[in-house]
């Protein structure tokens, strides 16, 4: 039986580690911080949560993807574990490789901290499964180069902004490898999980993961 | 040097090269309070033994909150000048042991002015610590001295509180964080001029809000660990300042080795590594045998740290480079700077009141959304309407922030600016349900020596608005000499208000769709503010939101209300004044019963 346990992967000057923490523990995962020394072989998920690595220096994301701890979240990636990188976390995807595509800066050249609609266009994600195709959802974004650049390659769209919100090609908001077990996404989910903080919409994203869980026992 | 003739009778002795340089930075404005310190004594509750205060928020909960100023930094270079006054702040608060959880910003400018922001920004973002409300005054009174003051607060349990202070001989000070250079020389005595002079770039810090992110956890590491017995930011003074606050507060004295700070340039000369303010540093009290493993955190977390000071009973401070006795003082002499007297002052009249000029009503809300308000997710009530308000985890309990202040009174009554700014950044809070609980004062003046008398009556007033709503100041800070060509700004004195929520789930994160009415009492007269207060919570009990904003309406207010996808309509605007009013958006009309005057001023929709 796989176990509930996520490792929140912890880069020095990642900043929203705890909140990733909380918002599992939340959803009745059993959360552990691993460092840059750790092991994450054995975990079924793997979160890379956003802030700073490195803060941001060079460029978002490409000091951290560097790091050997990043190998091992491609080894377990390549395993079949869930691997969900929000903000910061997305751009390091990016970085490695594992996701396709680029984060550059934001079309205004500013950070940008507010609630944004968005359009749950794959729903049949293990991230995504307990949302609907098309659903609406609102969820905060908070970054500086979130804007996401295609490439020209293809992608496996999970969220577009419902609108542009800084100029990212075809409003993509979260992508997907194809074989759907590692998800990048710009907006927070994990700072949606209670009405008091103005919403709930990220819930299902964490739910989804539990269920895909369970369905594979 | 501003009282060298005093520090000639102290020593007993002209001063040394290195002495003057020492003393003019320990009694600088900046670091001694010379012209203020009569009055902060006064103040009711005041402690300004420890780098930030302290406020119970029950359960055991403790909040820390301090404002400060980086005035002079932000006037010649805007971005690092504002984000490195974030960098400080944070620091105070973090060397009580708390975690930092909220900054604030209060600007004064008389255009936005697009480095300051991103420098505030930039680093709150990058540390992980929300930036969550502020102050926007846009006025041409701030050409030349625009102001930066940055609050933050931390909220943690009251036995994690950590002494600012060493209170052994036995024990050793280690300084932790990033390396030493020869930025920030003379920042504070800078920082105490008038800004009309040249060549003041070489002064100004640089931060490195990632430094600052590794200090934050390897801080709190170290804490949880129980390595730390006491703690101080390194500041204004550096080396110097630190480590002679924690021997003085303790009564002791030490020696300080020059040579084991770990430099960034090699070739310091013991006095720059004496007086460096590079950032992100702190210094921790703890014993030789624990101090390993505090080196071995900070090492964990890519920083840089070393013993530096050994204590002893000596009352000396003794500092050592190359083999060399740089200085050897009374750590007394170095703490005790030279106080101005206070004036002594009497309330004047309330007749005398009047706003005597305006500000551009220049929306906040694009600068709202430039700082991540929501990091750590514990904003409850984003930023545009009113206090911050903040839940801590595992609690029902919440703390309700804001800063506030009324410069455009000064000018007819530096008193009553004082007094009217605090009842009014109290009701902001009472707005939202929160009991007001404790202030921090930012206070930012022109020229103390030109006009004492402005000064005093700036003070008297927050100290009497402080007796009479009950209220401590736990913290403040002055900035001085904000002046351009003999030119003052206005007395602005910025009130950090908290409050402590009780019920955080019962505080409405937006307003419903309803009347708006305008609540209370035209003109200023404190004995009524407790009928107001009594009201707001009568209006909160009935489903009503409430604001408390100076005027009405604001381009933010409608920013921040379109965002949420709510329009206004306004029936009567209210021009800025000083009247006993708060807002109240009532979702089921008229207001019936209420022992208040109430009038219909707006809709929305």
């Amino acid at each position: 039986m796989r176990s509930l346990d996520v490792a929140v992967v912890v880069y020095p000057g990642s900043n929203c580690d705890r909140d990733m923490f909380y918002a599992l523990e939340l959803s009745g995962f059993r959360p552990r911080f691993v460092g840059l020394k750790g092991e994450l072989r054995g975990y079924p998920v793997i979160a890379v949560p956003g802030g700073f690595s490195y803060g941001d220096y060079l460029r978002p994301g490409a000091v951290a993807a560097r790091e050997e701890i990043s190998h091992r979240i491609r080894e377990e990636a390549e395993r079949g574990a869930l691997v969900l990188g929000v903000c910061n976390g997305f751009q390091i995807l990016v970085e490695m490789g594992l996701l396709p595509g680029a984060l550059l800066q934001n079309e205004d050249g500013l950070f940008s901290c507010r609630w944004v609609d968005l359009l749950v266009e794959d729903a049949s994600t293990p991230f995504t499964r307990c949302y609907r195709p098309g659903q609406r959802i609102s969820l905060p974004i908070a970054n500086g180069f979130g804007r996401y650049y295609r490439g020209g390659g293809d992608v496996r769209v999970v969220m577009r902004y419902v609108h542009d919100v800084n100029g990212s090609e075809e409003g993509i908001a979260a992508v997907a490898n194809e074989a759907g077990n590692v998800l990048g996404m710009m907006p927070h989910p994990e700072r949606a999980c209670e009405e008091i903080l103005g919403g709930t919409d990220g819930i299902a994203l964490f739910r989804s993961m539990m269920e895909h869980l369970s369905s594979l026992l | 040097m501003r009282y060298l003739s005093h520090l000639v009778e102290v020593l007993g002795r002209e001063p040394s090269p290195v002495e003057r340089h020492a003393f003019e930075v320990a009694w600088s404005e900046h670091c001694g309070y010379s012209h203020t310190r009569a009055y902060i004594s006064r103040l009711p509750g005041v402690s300004r033994e420890v780098n930030a205060g302290v406020v119970e928020l029950g359960e055991g909960l403790v909040c820390v909150f301090k404002i400060e100023s980086h005035n002079h930094p932000s006037a010649v270079e805007p971005y690092n000048g504002a984000a490195t006054g974030v960098g400080g702040i944070i620091r105070d608060v973090l060397a009580m042991g708390v975690r930092p959880v909220a900054i604030l910003d209060s600007l004064h400018m008389h255009r936005v002015i697009d480095g300051i922001v991103a420098g505030i920004g930039d680093y709150g973002n990058a540390i992980g610590v929300p930036t969550v409300g502020g102050q926007l005054r846009v006025s041409s009174r701030f050409r030349h001295n625009p102001l930066v003051n940055a609050m933050a607060l931390g909220v943690g349990r009251g036995s994690e509180v950590v002494p600012s202070r060493a209170t052994s001989p036995d024990q050793v000070i280690v300084v932790f964080g990033g390396l030493t250079g020869r930025d920030g020389i003379h920042g504070a005595s800078f920082a105490s001029r008038d800004l009309s002079g040249e060549h003041e770039r070489i002064n100004i810090q640089v931060g490195d809000p990632f430094a600052e992110k590794l200090l934050i956890e390897a801080f709190l590491q170290m804490r949880s660990e129980g390595l730390v017995d006491g703690a101080q930011d390194l500041g204004a003074g550096g080396v110097l300042m630190a480590t002679c606050e924690l021997m003085g507060k303790g009564g002791l004295g030490g020696t300080v080795h020059l040579d084991a700070v770990p430099l960034r340039e090699p070739d310091m000369e013991g006095w720059e590594v004496l007086l460096s303010e590079s950032q992100e540093r702190m210094a921790v009290v703890t014993t030789p045998d624990r101090a390993g493993r505090v080196l071995e955190i900070a090492r964990e977390h890519m920083l840089y740290g070393a013993v530096v000071a050994r204590l002893d009973r000596s009352g000396l401070y003794r500092a050592v480079f190359g083999g060399e006795v740089l200085l050897e003082v009374p750590v007394r002499a170095l703490l005790e700077a030279p106080a101005e007297e206070a004036l002594e002052v009497s309330p004047p009249p309330l007749s005398s009141l009047r706003v005597s000029f305006g500000f551009e009503d220049e929306s906040a809300a694009p600068i709202f959304s430039r700082y991540d308000y929501m990091v750590g997710n514990d904003t409850v009530l984003p930023p545009g309407l009113g206090p911050a308000v903040l839940r801590v985890k595992g609690s029902r309990r919440g703390v309700a922030v804001c800063v506030h202040s009324r410069e455009d009174l000064a000018e007819s009554s530096p008193y009553w600016a004082s007094f009217v700014a605090l009842f009014e950044a109290c009701r902001k809070l009472v707005s939202v349900g929160a009991r007001p609980v404790g202030v921090t004062d930012g206070l930012n003046y022109g020229d103390p020596d030109v006009d004492p008398l402005g000064l005093a009556l700036t003070m008297r007033g927050l100290e009497d608005a402080c007796r009479q709503l009950g209220l401590p100041v736990v913290s403040g800070n002055a900035s001085l000499y904000n002046t351009f060509e003999g030119t003052p700004i206005p007395p602005t004195l910025i009130v950090g208000a908290v409050g402590a929520v009780e019920d955080v789930y019962g505080v409405s994160r937006r307003p419903p769709r309803g009347k708006v009415f305008r609540v209370g009492f035209e003109g200023f007269d404190p004995s009524r503010e407790a009928r107001v207060w009594r009201g707001m919570e009568v209006l909160r009990d009935r489903g009503c939101f409430l604001m408390a904003p100076s005027s009405f309406p604001s381009a933010t207010l409608r920013d921040v209300l379109r965002s949420m996808g709510l329009s206004l309509k306004v029936l009567r605007p209210i021009p800025r004044g000083f009247d006993q009013t708060f807002l109240a958006v009532s979702p089921e009309g008229e207001l019936e019963g209420l022992d208040l005057p109430w009038e219909e001023v707006g809709e929305i929709s």
